[in-house]
């Protein structure tokens, strides 16, 4: 068991630590895509737009669904239901609402 | 309308008053060109209420689209919200000049309602081939209802409607009403997805999870699923960094007593409460860069039932995770990586005591552990539009969850899987799953599903 347990923890921190160091995304690149859809909100949390704290926090765990699949009010609900689900802040929630509401 | 309606008897008071004028002044005023002090006071006397009867209507055409506006929002704002006391004020003000204009709608919204109401929730059909049984087709829906009464009040609940045998099942996950308390910090109470375990938190929906079947570990009674209770969550940034926790109290699990196979493992499944005593719990996660979360969970609880030898035990439940989503420029796409480990401890107990239920006495500590990792590739960066709704997935599970030595023996899988993404949320699965239990044969399996989410 006790194998088991540090033969899970090794194949862990190996995963990451390869693929944090080798396969990041260079930081030149990422701000000319932050560049090219800076059209749709300026909003700033923690230095991050409403754009970024919606790619960064769904996509933890799903794949993020096109603003425009929903309107403004379900919005509202789906993102008050993930604020619960993912424990975003109140300061989040609102930036990821203004941005999917302002792309539409 | 209303506004023209105000300026026509403005102009044509004025217009009045410039053709009453010369009369007035002929019959008490000298004729030599000049006005009395008194025409004078009378002329200034009408400026100044044609100049106040024109503020007003200013006023008034000012709140006007405001009141459009909070028209056409009526189900996106509250009640509260739109009787602060500045559209009171702007109501009140508006009153006062013009008591016949009808008050503006900030005041009367609430008759209309602001409860949002949103239908989601996902659906599933699926083929299983394990070797061993017989292969079948299955198919479930779940939907999620979900009920925002205030942007501070949120309820909401799952069903889980499956086919068994020649029926149907229909089970309520999870029914809870939350209260959000401030930008921190969020109450909640009912029944709901135990906090301490991750995965059925985040990741169950089936458009989520990103191979047909589950982990073992997670549903094979070492940690919760649902715990009835109250909880309160939230978030709260650390610097750079950010913190999310959630902590609760429930009904906690049942300890299992009766059967030489089970004895010493938990029911998380019996959700009314065999003792007074409450289970609490908790996940705290931590997420040092954007695309990374360590957690830890635990729940610890008295499981016996109350009045008897094992009323004393105790339970404790841990689990660490971790979830990793990272862009690859290297790699063309992106990789998850998700994993979960998890270990329960229940205290030296002596099970059937006397021997009347036929395997006792047996005393031991009961120990269980299992979990899983899983790391997933998607070419999320090249041209072609097919390869780039292709997802491949390796998982690793294990459970070992024998403490009698008389239940069931420890299993380890490996499981490879291949998706193809229709849309952002729905999928084609096909995996196969390479399941030895131990002294058993293979439960080797092929599966295929489709999972949609909406």
């Amino acid at each position: 068991m006790i194998a088991t347990r540090r033969i899970f923890s090794v194949l862990v921190l190996l995963l990451v630590s390869t693929s944090w160091s080798l396969f990041g995304e260079p930081k030149t690149s990422r701000k000319a895509d932050d560049k090219s859809s800076s059209g749709v909100s300026n909003d700033s949390y923690r230095g991050l737009s409403g754009e970024e704290l919606w790619s960064n926090n769904c996509m933890r765990c799903h794949n993020i669904r096109p603003p425009t699949m929903y309107n403004d009010v379900q919005w509202d609900v789906i993102v008050h239901h993930m604020r619960l689900r993912a424990n975003i802040t109140g300061q989040e929630q609102r930036a990821i609402v203004e941005f999917l509401k302002s792309t539409k | 309308m209303k506004i023209r309606r105000y300026y026509l008897p403005a102009i044509i008071q004025a217009a009045l008053l410039t053709i009453a004028s010369p009369p007035a002044r002929a019959q008490e005023t000298a004729t030599d060109g000049y006005v009395t002090r008194k025409e004078y006071e009378e002329l200034k006397a009408q400026l100044l209420a044609m100049k106040k009867e024109l503020d007003a209507l200013k006023q008034e055409r000012a709140v006007a689209p405001k009141r459009e506006n909070s028209e056409r929002q009526a189900l996106s704002t509250t009640t509260s919200k739109q009787a602060k006391p500045e559209g009171r004020a702007v109501a009140d003000a508006h009153k006062q000049v013009v008591p016949e204009v009808p008050l503006p709608l900030v005041q009367s919204e609430g008759l209309f309602g602001t409860t949002k109401f949103l239908l989601a929730g996902w659906a599933d059909g699926m083929f299983e081939a394990r070797n061993g049984q017989v292969s079948t087709f299955s198919a479930s829906f779940d939907p999620i209802f979900l009920w925002e009464l205030t942007p501070k009040i949120l309820f909401d609940s799952r069903l889980e409607i499956d086919l068994s045998g020649s029926g149907t099942n229909v089970n309520l996950v999870n029914a809870q009403i939350s209260y959000l308390l401030n930008d921190y910090i969020a109450l909640g109470a009912g029944e709901f997805f135990s906090p301490s375990n991750v995965f059925v938190e985040r990741f169950e929906p089936q458009w989520i999870n990103k191979l047909p079947d589950r982990p073992l570990a997670i549903y094979h009674g070492i940690l919760p699923n649902i715990s009835v209770g109250a909880q309160a969550r939230g978030g709260f940034p650390v610097g750079s960094t950010r913190v999310d926790y959630a902590f609760y109290v429930s009904n906690g699990p049942v300890l299992n007593t009766f059967d030489a196979r089970r004895a010493g493992t938990l029911d998380f499944n019996s959700y009314t409460d065999n003792n007074d005593n409450k289970a609490v719990g908790g996940r705290v996660g931590f997420l040092p860069i954007s695309g990374v979360e360590v957690g830890y969970g635990f729940e610890t609880s008295k499981p016996g039932f109350q009045g008897t030898t094992f009323s004393r035990v105790q339970a404790l439940v841990q689990s660490v995770d971790l979830e990793v989503t990272r862009d690859s420029y290297l790699l063309k796409g992106r990789i998850n990586l998700l994993a979960q480990y998890a270990w329960s401890h229940v205290d030296h107990a002596v099970y059937d005591p006397d021997g009347s239920l036929g395997f006792g006495p047996l005393a031991f500590t009961s120990m269980q552990d299992g979990g899983y990792a899983e790391l997933a590739y998607r070419p999320t960066k090249l041209n072609n539009d097919f390869l780039r709704n292709l997802e491949m997935i390796l998982r690793w599970d294990h459970l070992s969850r024998d403490p009698s030595g008389l239940g069931d023996p420890e299993e380890t899988r490996w499981t490879l899987g291949l998706n193809y993404w229709l849309s952002p949320s729905m999928v084609l699965k096909a995996a196969y799953e390479w399941d030895q239990p131990n002294s058993e044969p293979n439960r080797n399996a092929l599966l295929i599903q489709t999972a949609i989410g909406f």
